[in-house]
């Protein structure tokens, strides 16, 4: 078969299907580990910029956890913020519309609390729990990308919630 | 078997509500579904891949542009050297050439010290450069070889080539016509139609197309070696030819003659005596015009005189 054209990042059509299948993970990704929008999309341009120069070195099957590798070094050398601020769009749900007020407000508020809770995460803890939660990514998948094992992710998730939940109790 | 992270089980559903509920109460259940729905309900800010595609596209043809120029600059050095080294490489493989004008013979030794007689108007180029492993040289004109013995010697012209081991040859090519003559040992001539073997002793020729042994060689050098030219059933505008040469001079005469065959010789040292010797027997007379120019005519005196 053409495995090697098939497997070729190099390829302007290859990387370019790559990039528009996973870019917007990646942004999201390196959106919850900081917040900074700005920062995240500039992360992904040069981890992909990286990934392109380097595409003769992709080994077949590892060119998303390649990716989100160099991402993660990317960040590491240029990210020395701590404070972490998320902030996300809601989606409004329709069968919200018709509550009443005081609903609404409470809503509003335990989203606030949610939010807070959030950015207090660990990374770790925050960027499993949204990947899976936002953009809908199997245990299996976010292991795969970052070279971890399916428990370990769990454990991200189960502590995730675990402090979620008490972390709003508190406010 | 390490930890159970029930919760993890119960959001990918793994695990029913029923089973987390031995490990979390039903509060907390209601907490957690709490969290998960609101969760799901954000969004991270918009992101245009498309466009960011493009951007990046953009990005790495600059790098790439760039990328070249470094390359161009390696190559530059890199085209430098090579001149260098080609040059060098074509210095110290040149070719090394004797020529001869009209009227000059001459003698050199090749680098085995192998002896070649050059006669006038010729011209010898060969590679100095390697030359006991490959003995090849180009030849213009006439040339005598006295070859010692070694790796194959090869004599290229237009009309053929010779090949030999070590003996003594003499290689004619002029116009359209070409004569190896042996005096030493086997000399092997090929030409565009045949290889052949000359034995000493022998010649071979081609003029006009036409290959020709003859067994007509007693000497056991050319004659022009020792300054005479002589001929056999050569047509005469060769023989006019050569005398030009000899004497760098030019010899007008009607141009009926050109194909007559001649016989004989003429000496290097006495023009007046050569143009006898050749204009005599085609009962021609030859009237010395200028310092250059020689003019040979019909004999009326002669033609009478029969």
């Amino acid at each position: 078969m053409n495995h090697t054209i098939d497997e070729d990042y190099c390829n302007e059509k290859k990387f370019s299907k790559f990039f528009l299948d996973n870019s917007a993970l990646l942004r999201n990704y390196m959106y919850y580990k900081c917040g900074d929008k700005e920062f995240a999309n500039d992360i992904v341009q040069d981890a992909f910029l990286k990934f392109w120069d380097n595409c003769k070195k992709v080994i077949p099957g590892k060119a998303k956890s390649f990716l989100f590798t160099i991402a993660n070094n990317l960040f590491l050398n240029e990210y020395n913020k701590s404070n972490v601020a998320l902030t996300f769009k809601s989606i409004p749900q329709k069968k919200h519309t018709h509550e009443t007020p005081e609903f609404l407000l409470e809503e509003k508020e335990f989203g606030e609390k949610l939010q807070k809770a959030l950015s207090n995460l660990s990374e770790a803890q925050r960027t499993t729990f949204l990947m899976n939660r936002i953009d809908g990514k199997k245990y299996k998948e976010i292991a795969k990308i970052l070279e971890i094992s399916v428990k370990a992710v769990e454990k991200r998730i189960h502590n995730a919630l675990i402090s979620l939940r008490q972390e709003i109790e508190n406010i | 078997m390490g930890k159970n992270y029930f919760l993890a089980k119960w959001l990918s559903g793994e695990i029913t509500e029923a089973t987390l509920k031995e490990h979390v109460s039903e509060e907390e259940i209601c907490a957690y579904k709490k969290i998960i729905s609101a969760t799901d309900q954000l969004e991270a800010p918009s992101y245009n891949a498309q466009e960011a595609l493009e951007k990046i596209k953009k990005l790495h043809s600059e790098k790439t542009v760039k990328k070249l120029n470094i390359i161009n600059y390696f190559y530059r050095i890199a085209a430098v050297f090579a001149v260098l080294i080609a040059s060098y490489y074509f210095i110290s493989t040149k070719n090394t050439s004797y020529k001869t004008n009209l009227a000059e013979k001459i003698i050199f030794e090749l680098p085995d010290q192998s002896e070649v007689h050059l006669n006038a108007d010729s011209k010898i180029t060969f590679k100095a450069k390697n030359w006991e492993n490959s003995r090849t040289l180009y030849l213009k004109g006439e040339a005598y070889f006295s070859v010692k013995k070694g790796t194959e010697f090869t004599v290229i012209s237009n009309m053929g080539s010779v090949q030999v081991l070590g003996t003594k040859f003499n290689v004619i090519e002029r116009d359209r016509f070409y004569e190896v003559n042996c005096y030493e040992g086997l000399v092997s001539v090929t030409s565009k139609t045949e290889t052949v073997k000359v034995p000493a002793g022998t010649s071979y020729k081609i003029l006009n197309e036409v290959s020709k042994f003859s067994n007509n060689t007693n000497e056991t050098m050319p004659a022009w070696l020792q300054n005479n030219s002589s001929f056999k059933s050569m047509p005469y505008k060769y023989v006019v030819k050569e005398l030009e040469r000899q004497y760098n001079i030019s010899i007008e005469y009607d141009v009926k003659y050109e194909n007559n065959l001649f016989t004989g010789s003429f000496i290097h040292s006495n023009l007046e005596l050569s143009l006898e010797a050749i204009s005599i027997p085609l009962n021609l007379k030859y009237e010395i015009i200028s310092d250059k120019k020689v003019h040979l005519k019909l004999d009326e005196t002669s033609y009478n005189k029969f």
